[in-house]
């Protein structure tokens, strides 16, 4: 980076990348001119004020082949456009689409989110799956050559062996994709030849088929690039890398999923991903239009749809995070200043651009806020404080009397109770309930409904109850199909259904119970219980329902009970002794003085965030970050890098501490090459493996003493309040890989190894030639504090791995 | 003490040598590892422990860890390594040091940092006078002189060791830059301690003081450093002022000029750090500033600062305030 006069980055964002991308645009020397194909302009914004220079934005969204979106229901057979190129989205075709979905299992709504995938590609007995049927129909339509996007690598393959049967290149075709792939492969040795995934390729590639994921191995994966570019590949089955930093369209491209799975749930593609993944459909200069066919297996509303095939890019955030590599950098050289980086930062710059518009959003609230007038202020205040201990007394008393342990006896089938009433649509739920309960008439406002309750579980006193409870309710159905119920007032028209609620929805217990009938399932029963219920009411009408006593008849002992009902009365006697009470229009009076309030608490809550956010982002994480290169010897207490940081500044491709500490504990040094070679394995392999046999005795002792500086090193960190997951960052070290590296450190050939453990080939690729990079950088941090002989140990190690296929040079070369 | 030569009265003799004895007894007592210097060939002990890391001036003799340079033993974990003393400037990335051009090489200029090879500045890592970042050409290689000749001084950072173990230097920020009007002084690099600011600018006296972790210091006129954006725009709006009065070349002429004050200043500190590095104290800014203000109160010339009467003064101070130090603790 050092003789450039302009730099050009494409695709500055994406992913991971995004982190290395954007240190590099911030360390730049400044007068550098830049330009940057970005998919977010917030992005040149930032750079243009970290480099003192002027933007120039030239934007365009405009597609030189345009797109058609169809939808491929699943089980049915035929293609649905959904978005036709001018970018309309046809809503009847979407509809129709929906409506060819077979549902598999009918009657099964509820799949679970893991299984749901299965169903679909398995197919039914003899009938071929739906994936071979949509290859077979782009064939035959000519939209060739595809790329089919799935998100797992083992779904990738799995969807390309059921191409078996299919065969797409005539003879010519195969003859010269068979002299490409010999003369790719040539460069392997004959061992490494006969491995499994080689030799399982070369069938698929003829027959037109090629897999592409990141488990390849390198070789295998540009041999499939470039017989796709030379188009003798008609149909491809990806992950998403294919979509990312390779320039290969196709004319068609399909989505086998519509759902991702993205490390905890299967979630929609979002926007973004489907744009970029789209954007490989439709090769310019050759196609006219690009076709991409969304397999859908399940019913979508038509604004997920329409968000996902015609939503914008993804809004990017910043995944900026300090390493402690970096911060040691940045702290030995003398004008490097972390807090100058970190000010630097898109995070930064992102939560500086908040700021205005929590400005803006503050100050119309006070405004609004200040628009509500309300007369006798003061006096109303005091009402509503009254108002709301009365409402938090009165809750104490119920919580008493309702805790299972007093009112579980009295929960007989036939006792009548009044249910508090939740209102969904009202905006001030609680207050309007609160003033009905001051003015003394609650049964005015909770109905009594007639019920049937059954404790249904009885459990031990502290488990919570809900109670089945016959009342009138008002039943919607959305057009998901979803019920909801919602209870009304008894005169209300509804139907009789019984609910369960739990028992602080109960406001109390009346003394009188009804007999029920037994078979409450004909509605004609719900419907006469209920209308007993009101005769109950009139009967009573006179002089209210009879409550059950607390103390008399329900036995409750307790003294903040019986404190709670003497403040209660008391508070009864001020709320009629108040003035305000006996004006008009009192209720709304309240509830602008309730909003008003609730708009003072935002303005607070709006106003601590802006002041959290003009602080530096990252500042107490800096802090602490330095408390920890300072209490682990690193740095001294005025920032000075002592020999432990130098070493860790020279690794970058691992945990700096980990390995630092590990190093300088001696661990290195007294174990065999082949040991410390596997041992360092477990700081690059990141996968998690299944069931993966544990590495034999030295190496696992190993990696214990590994997993217990991991643990110090995280301890101190968790000291010195750095966010940290202790037992996380212990597994953040898999062991997985150290027998297979081990052997590859002995010497072993590759087909060996890959019998020995089940991870996918490219990815064990990835692995050691990440190993040897962190090797390089241990020659280097030997060099620094001078130990010889350690440093030719490492030395030796890299030449014992570096070798064969694992560093078989790219075909692009 | 070894080579200070003075020219002591008996008064001065006795009262530098009780300061100085103080200040022994003092170090005696806070460094608790003064046993732990070795000389050539002297065995470390290592306590039979496993897996310990030999590092810089160590070696393996018949399984004992023997040093192979005087100085003191320093232990972090299981490393063990000997730090020299008095030795030669010994390079660490990210250090400043100054330097002096001893040759103009092909791409490259030689520097002599007291190290014990020549480091090395390729024009390729330092920024070019007009603060374009481009790829070097052979016209930018034929005007190296025009940046720095022989027996320039440089202030530079140390970037690192390429593989034959050769020295690399950048410069590549205004403050970096070729080092006039001023005095370059040698003292042993030891007396430098490392700290994350190595430029001063005293703004008091107007002087630039550039402590070399190499134990070259610079004292000189404080030069401003400005970056490539702010000189273009000022030299606008020179411009523009040159339209309209006429009279840049006074400007010019001053800029060229040091005033007999800061030579002064200049000459002071310079003789600070001397006096300092003979009596082998830290050279740190704090000691430097202090005592140019120790003269000044003594009413000393500055040719006085050198006199024996002040080498007995500072030694006492020291002795006195090293005293306070410990006593604190």
């Amino acid at each position: 980076m050092r003789c450039i006069t302009c730099v050009t980055e494409k695709e500055v964002l994406y992913g991971k990348r995004v982190l290395l991308w954007l240190q590099r645009i911030l360390v730049l020397y400044f007068s550098l001119p830049l330009s940057l194909m970005l998919r977010s302009l917030q992005i040149g914004l930032q750079s243009m004020q970290v480099h003192q220079q002027p933007c120039h934005i030239v934007y365009t969204d405009y597609r030189p082949t345009p797109l058609q979106h169809y939808f491929f229901p699943s089980g049915g057979n035929g293609l649905y456009l959904v978005v036709d190129e001018k970018g309309k989205f046809r809503e009847n075709s979407f509809q129709k689409a929906l409506n060819a979905l077979v549902p598999p299992g009918e009657g099964d709504k509820k799949r679970e989110n893991g299984k749901w995938q299965k169903g679909l590609f398995v197919g039914k007995a003899g009938e071929d799956s739906d994936i071979f049927k949509m290859v077979k129909m782009i064939i035959q339509r000519q939209y060739d050559p595809v790329i089919c996007f799935s998100f797992s690598k083992r779904e990738c393959e799995f969807l390309a062996m059921q191409m078996a049967k299919m065969d797409l290149n005539n003879e010519d075709e195969k003859v010269n994709i068979e002299t490409i792939f010999w003369s790719a492969m040539d460069m392997l040795s004959e061992d490494d030849k006969k491995l499994p995934q080689v030799s399982n390729m070369l069938p698929l590639l003829k027959r037109g088929i090629g897999v592409h994921h990141s488990g390849l191995l390198p070789i295998l994966k540009e041999v499939i690039e470039i017989l796709f570019q030379e188009g003798l590949i008609k149909c491809l089955f990806a992950t998403e890398t294919f979509s990312i930093g390779l320039n290969m369209p196709a004319k068609t491209v399909v989505f086998t999923n519509v759902r991702k799975f993205d490390g905890d749930k299967f979630r929609w593609i979002s926007s973004g991903e489907y744009i970029q993944m789209s954007g490989r459909a439709g090769r310019r200069g050759i196609d006219e239009r690009g076709i991409c066919i969304l397999m859908v297996d399940e019913k979508l509303e038509p604004s997920t749809a329409k968000l996902m095939v015609k939503g914008s890019a993804d809004s990017l955030n910043s995944a900026f995070h300090l390493s402690y590599n970096m911060l040691l950098n940045q702290i030995r050289s003398e004008d490097g200043d972390p807090v100058n980086l970190l000010r630097n930062s898109f995070y930064q710059f992102q939560v500086d651009r908040a700021i205005p518009d929590l400005v803006k959003q503050a100050k119309s609230l006070e405004e609004e806020r200040d628009s509500i007038i309300l007369e006798e202020e003061d006096s109303l205040e005091n009402y509503y404080s009254l108002l709301q201990q009365f409402k938090s007394l009165k809750k104490d008393v119920r919580d008493i009397v309702l805790s299972p342990k007093y009112c579980l006896p009295f929960l007989q089938p036939g006792r009548l109770v009044s249910i508090q009433l939740i209102k969904v649509d009202d905006n001030l739920p609680s207050f309007s309930v609160k003033d009905d309960v001051t003015l003394g008439v609650i049964i005015n406002f909770e109905r009594i409904k007639g019920l049937s309750e059954d404790d249904t579980n009885k459990k031990p006193e502290d488990a919570s109850y809900t109670v089945d409870i016959l009342t009138r309710c008002a039943v919607h159905k959305d057009e998901a199909g979803k019920r909801t119920i919602s209870i009304v007032p008894l005169k209300d028209p509804g139907e009789p259904a019984v609910v369960s609620l739990p028992i602080s929805q109960i406001d109390s217990l009346s003394s009188v119970r009804l007999v029920i009938p037994k078979d409450l399932l004909p509605v004609e029963a719900r419907e006469n219980t209920l209308k007993k219920v009101s005769e109950v009411l009139s009967r009573f009408a006179k002089d209210g329902l009879p409550q059950l006593d607390p103390e008399d008849d329900m036995k409750v002992q307790s003294s903040s009970y019986r404190k709670a009902v003497r403040r209660i009365e008391a508070l009864e006697n001020l709320f009629e002794k108040h003035e305000i009470a006996k004006s008009p229009l009192i209720e709304q009076k309240l509830k602008l003085l309730h909003t008003k309030k609730q708009l003072t608490a935002k303005i607070k809550s709006i106003k601590r965030t802006m002041r959290s956010s003009t602080a530096l982002a990252f500042k107490d994480e800096l802090k602490a970050r330095k408390r920890v290169l300072r209490r682990l010897g690193y740095v001294t207490s005025d920032d000075v890098v002592e020999l432990k940081g130098k070493v860790a500044c020279e690794i970058s491709s691992a945990d700096e501490l980990t390995l630092t500490e590990l190093m300088f504990n001696g661990v290195l040094k007294d174990i065999k090459v082949e040991e410390m070679v596997s041992l360092l394995s477990c700081f690059v392999w990141q996968e998690k493996l299944q069931d993966a046999q544990k590495p034999r005795d030295e190496l696992e002792l190993l990696f214990t003493q590994l997993q217990d500086t991991a643990r110090r090193v995280a301890k101190v960190q968790l000291e010195c309040k750095v966010q940290i997951d202790v037992e996380n960052f212990v597994s953040s070290f898999r062991p997985d890989i150290m027998e297979a590296v081990f052997a590859w450190a002995k010497g072993s050939k590759f087909y060996e190894i890959m019998e020995i453990t089940q991870v996918f080939e490219g990815s064990l690729i990835r692995a050691i030639r990440r190993l040897e990079e962190v090797l390089q950088q241990l020659i280097q941090a030997a060099k620094s504090i001078g130990e010889t002989e350690l440093e030719a140990k490492f030395e030796d190690a890299v030449i014992k791995i570096k070798r064969d296929i694992v560093f078989a040079a790219s075909l692009y070369l | 003490m070894r080579g200070v030569q003075l020219s002591l009265n008996k008064t001065q003799k006795l009262r530098l040598e009780t300061a100085l004895e103080k200040l022994e007894s003092l170090s005696s007592t806070t460094s608790n590892n003064s046993n732990a210097s070795v000389t050539v060939a002297d065995t470390i002990p290592i306590n039979y422990e496993d897996g310990v890391l030999k590092g810089h001036g160590t070696s393996e003799m018949d399984g004992r860890v023997v040093a192979t340079i005087c100085g003191v033993v320093e232990r972090v974990n299981k490393l063990v390594y000997v730090r020299a003393l008095r030795a030669r400037y010994k390079p660490e990335i990210g250090d400043i040091i100054v330097g002096r051009v001893i040759e103009v090489a092909p791409k490259r200029w030689r520097l002599e940092i007291n190290f014990s090879q020549d480091a090395v500045l390729m024009l390729s890592s330092m920024n070019l006078p007009d603060g374009i970042q481009r790829r070097r050409t052979a016209v930018d290689e034929l005007n190296m002189r025009s940046i720095f000749e022989e027996n320039d001084i440089v202030c530079a950072e140390v970037r690192g060791f390429q593989h034959d173990g050769s020295l690399y230097l950048q410069a590549r920020s205004q403050k970096y830059r070729k080092l006039d009007r001023g005095q370059l002084l040698r003292i042993s690099p030891y007396l430098v301690k490392r700290r994350k600011q190595h430029f001063h600018h005293l703004d008091q006296y107007g002087v630039d003081l550039i402590l070399g972790c190499n134990g070259f210091i610079w004292v000189g006129e404080h030069v401003e450093a400005k970056d490539d954006m702010v000189v273009d725009q000022m030299i606008k709006s020179e411009q523009e002022n040159a339209s309209l009065s006429g009279s840049v070349s006074s400007c010019e002429q001053e800029q060229s000029h040091t005033s007999v004050e800061i030579r002064q200043h200049i000459c002071r500190l310079a003789n600070a750090v001397r006096v300092l590095s003979t009596l082998g104290f830290m050279v740190t800014v704090e000691l430097i500033t202090e005592l140019v203000d120790l003269s000044i109160s003594h009413n000393l010339n500055i040719h006085e600062m050198l006199g024996a009467e002040f080498y007995v003064i500072v030694a006492e101070k020291e002795a006195e305030r090293r005293s306070l130090a410990t006593k604190k603790r």
